[in-house]
């Protein structure tokens, strides 16, 4: 396999390849005016043949067969690329050891009609949203390539067969390669459908390649936003106002501006204050020495207490939207011979990307370019638009890997700032990273919630009626209040849907009533890796577990009985309870807990064992995690999905939390924000329970599971109902 | 989610291929689809849009032309987007425009907001902020004095922010 995902320049037209810290930048200028700048092609040397050939806007063939796969979806570690490669391949019949793969740039999609679809890169629909169409350019592909060996041989296309990029025309013994065809193929007219192959046939797809890029990453060759490095190009550091909603109102730089390296300092819009120097560090110190007064509005004095008591207040309010109703679930909790009510409560959670916020921007009069890692391509282009003031045609983003993204890397804020920076030095790039205190501060974190879970009993232990009432922020509110319908954000009820082929609910309860009372602190939420399906998950599955305990049922046992309606659901937690042990005796202080849901189109279950010693420290020591994603296109990749799931899902449950006082964020560095350790992780066993028919994304579903898994084990162990997270803040000595 | 069609997958003569040799002249080739980037596709509206601006031209034919719609074709995020709407008239006594409506195409409802003018506009420009649900077309209409109706039509692609599960 090639290299994949170079960085690279193109002086005078030169392709050659730079190492990870040694980036190049190129400028081709043409008539005296900056014709092209720079670009962050991707495929591996082959770039300067002179034939190759965009057979579709998904697949360019190169004269030696090599084929790169145009991938519009952002790289962030989910191994997308990897992953949508396969499906293009499996229907290009070509040569999987001659793939490569590029990113189209978000300019490219908008000039040409968006024929790559939606750059958008979350909510686990890499594959799920895509395959259709990606499939269906490499069928068009290989038909056209096909037809193009046909045309030369003058046979009919239906004569001839492709495999591993050979064209075969078995008949008369002739036989080409993509690469020969290739140029004649481009020219050809797309067919206008296309058959794709049953996924029982797939040889590529569904098969356990390695990633593609694996091989960069390890050695370090993979460019991410934090070492681009651009001639003449200098450094930012930023603050904005720590308090959310304040603004500058005055800074003294005369200490800052005198430092060695720095270029300016600087307002950013009407609540930031940035130094432009020579290095990062130079900037960020001399920022540190900026003397600055906020404004800080209305909410200067906003605490996490306040907080609590605003979303206790909706616990219990008289208005509320309404997310999945059946029966009347009040009736039959007030008639019902004993009532189960419990209290949860899920913190803010900054997303903690390993790489913070950066962006790079070069603006001259005629042009914005901005090189950056985001989930949104086509955001962070519009961004880079209205922040410039220049029209989209002549702006352009060049995508870069994340280091990290799980939701945050979906807002623009630090592209735009960027190209503000880069406004007032034109013609020099700037490139902007947040410090780990701003990347802490100015996040758009996981929403606070509660919920107040009631269950109505009758005499046998049976759940006559449920109500679930969450109070707490909404982020459609806060990020797209235009898809906030009648009053109520559709996506606060992920995995409690009464039906629907994203998140519906896994139990049948004859009487159910979940609604929402919204109440919306002043901190910004955003999405957030698994986004409202995490606390959902921990309200819904603590809960069962607490009436299957206060019943004197087995866990497995009283959801299976609510589960029977729901095969799918049911299954992957079956899988998930018989892989694990359960109903078998766990070793000497090892507890067990189930949990279940349903998200992102995929099912997915974790049977997770812990101890707690008698000090109360918890071992999370092994899970065992099932997952239905329909369609599995790389087994390999899902699993690494589903532990890297446990590490961010355990983190949070463990340690995330982010607390307010006077109106901001009080943890700034991993210091006071930990994520998991390794030696924390526990073992993860991932069952794949492909049933097919559907496809479901695997980025997030998984994440859910893991803390109320975790906090149903500890139960078990300690006799410890945690209702509120972090574990880190509750005492888990055995009750 | 992106229909797969023939024409979108057709670069169609004089446009080549982008091979990837030619990767740095992407921006130069690109021209020839620049200009072409706004054009809206040629799919009929759906019923409903159809119907609001039927009745906003109270049975006059409604023709392309004279009427310019300023709006960005690529939105962050469709939470408040400024919209200009200016009319080609002289704004005279005699030949005015008397109205300017916006409508849109996947809001929950397709008027979005409706001007009266007059010769004392002094200008047949209009301009304010709307919302939009998602990726859309937006029709701005004006009628004139003499009852004729003109409009123009923009696509704008609002980009969704990651992690909802499914376009809203």
């Amino acid at each position: 396999m090639n290299a994949t995902h170079d960085v690279k320049g193109a002086l005078d037209g030169g392709t050659s390849a730079v190492s990870r810290r040694q980036f190049l930048a190129a400028s081709t200028v043409a008539g005296g005016s900056l014709v092209f700048a720079f670009h962050v092609p991707l495929a591996g040397e082959a770039l300067a043949q002179p034939a190759s050939a965009e057979v579709n806007a998904w697949v360019v063939v190169h004269p030696d067969d090599s084929v790169v796969i145009r991938i519009a979806r952002s790289e962030m570690g989910q191994g997308t690329l990897t992953g949508l490669a396969q499906l293009v391949a499996e229907e290009l019949d070509c040569d999987w050891s001659k793939v490569t793969t590029e990113y189209p740039t978000p300019g490219q999609n908008v000039a040409r009609n968006r024929v790559w679809g939606n750059f958008g890169t979350g909510g686990s629909r890499g594959i799920r949203e895509s395959q259709d169409y990606v499939r269906k350019g490499g069928a068009a592909a290989r038909t056209m390539l096909v037809q193009a060996a046909a045309d030369e041989w003058k046979v009919a296309a239906s004569e001839c067969r492709a495999a591993a990029g050979v064209i075969t025309h078995r008949a008369s013994g002739r036989s080409t390669s993509y690469g020969k065809v290739a140029a004649a193929a481009s020219k050809l007219t797309p067919p206008a459908t296309v058959a794709l192959k049953d996924p029982k046939d797939w040889t590529l797809a569904g098969k356990r390649l390695a990633r593609l890029d694996t091989v960069d990453k390890t050695t370090g060759r993979q460019i991410y936003g934090h070492d681009l490095k651009l001639p003449g190009m200098l450094n930012a550091a930023i603050k904005e106002c720590p308090v959310f909603g304040g603004k500058l109102k005055s800074f003294n730089a005369t200490a800052a501006a005198g430092r060695p390296g720095v270029k300016k300092v600087l307002q950013v819009g009407d609540t930031a204050v940035a130094v432009i120097a020579d290095t990062w560090w130079r900037a960020k110190t001399a920022l540190d020495a900026v003397i600055i007064e906020w404004d800080e509005g209305p909410n200067a004095k906003a605490s996490s207490e306040g907080f609590d008591a605003i979303l206790k207040a909706g616990l219990n309010a008289p208005q509320a939207a309404i997310g999945n109703q059946n029966g009347d679930a009040l009736a039959a909790i007030a008639a019902s011979a004993r009532r189960i009510e419990s209290v949860y409560s899920h913190p803010h959670q900054n997303h903690a990307t390993m790489e913070t916020m950066n962006a790079t921007a070069r603006y001259t009069p005629e042009r914005c370019e901005v090189w950056t890692p985001t989930q949104n391509g086509e955001a962070a282009l519009a961004a880079t638009s209205e922040a410039c003031g220049l029209p989209v045609a002549k702006c352009e983003v060049y995508k870069l890997h994340l280091g990290g993204g799980f939701g945050r890397r979906g807002m623009s804020d630090y592209v735009r700032q960027a190209v503000l920076l880069a406004k007032e030095m034109p013609g020099t790039p700037i490139k902007l990273i947040w410090s780990r205190e701003e990347d802490m501060t100015q996040g758009r974190y996981h929403p606070i919630t509660q919920c107040k879970l009631t269950a109505g009993l009758d005499g046998q232990g049976n759940i006559t009626g449920l109500h679930m009432r969450i109070s707490g922020q909404s982020i459609l509110a806060a990020v797209f209040p235009q898809n906030v319908v009648n009053g109520k954000d559709p996506i606060v009820f992920q995995g409690l849907n009464a039906t629907g082929p994203e998140a519906g609910i896994g139990y049948t309860i004859p009487n159910l009533l979940i609604d929402h009372a919204m109440r919306n602190p002043h901190v910004p939420p955003g999405f957030w890796r698994g986004v409202n399906l995490n606390q959902n998950a921990v309200y819904l599955e603590c809960f069962i577990d607490e009436v299957a305990h206060a019943t004197q049922q087995d866990p497995l046992a009283l959801r299976r009985k609510l589960m029977a309606n729901h095969p799918k659901h049911l299954a992957v937690l079956n899988a998930a309870a018989e892989r694990g042990g359960w109903g078998q005796p766990a070793p000497a202080g090892v507890f067990r807990g189930l949990a279940q849901t349903m998200g992102y189109g995929s099912y997915v279950a974790a049977c997770a064992e812990v101890s707690v010693s008698a000090q109360g420290v918890l071992k999370v020591l092994r899970i065992v995690a099932a997952t239905d994603p329909g369609y599995a296109v790389n087994p390999q990749q899902i699993e690494a999905q589903v532990e890297g799931s446990f590490a961010y899902g355990l983190s949070a449950a463990l340690y995330g939390s982010c607390t307010v006082k006077d109106g901001r964020i009080e943890q700034t560095n991993f210091h006071t924000y930990p994520v998991l350790k390794m030696e924390d992780m526990p073992k993860v066993e991932t069952v794949l329970v492909s049933s097919g028919g559907f496809w479901g994304g695997v980025g997030e579903p998984t994440i859910a599971v893991a803390a109320p898994a975790v906090l149903n084990a500890i139960f078990a162990a300690t006799g410890r109902r945690i209702r509120d997270l972090p574990l880190k803040d509750q005492n888990l000595k055995r009750a | 989610m992106l229909p797969f069609t023939a024409a979108a997958h057709n670069q169609g003569p004089g446009r080549t291929l982008v091979s990837l040799e030619r990767r740095h002249l992407v921006v130069v080739a690109m021209t020839g689809w620049l200009a072409c980037a706004r054009q809206v596709a040629a799919a009929p509206l759906p019923d409903d849009l159809a119907a609001a601006i039927a009745a906003f031209a109270d049975g006059m034919p409604v023709r392309e032309g004279r009427v310019s719609l300023d709006i960005a074709e690529l939105v962050d995020n469709g939470n408040t987007v400024p919209v200009s709407v200016a009319v080609d008239s002289p704004m005279t006594e005699a030949d005015h425009v008397t109205a300017i409506s916006l409508f849109n195409e996947r809001n929950p409802q397709r008027e979005v907001a409706h001007f009266v003018l007059g010769p004392s506009a002094g200008l047949a420009r209009v301009s304010t902020r709307m919302r939009l649900a998602t990726t859309q077309r937006v029709v701005a209409l004006a009628r004139m004095r003499d009852g004729s109706c003109w409009s123009r039509t923009v696509e704008v692609i609002v980009t969704l922010a990651a992690c909802v599960e499914s376009e809203l």
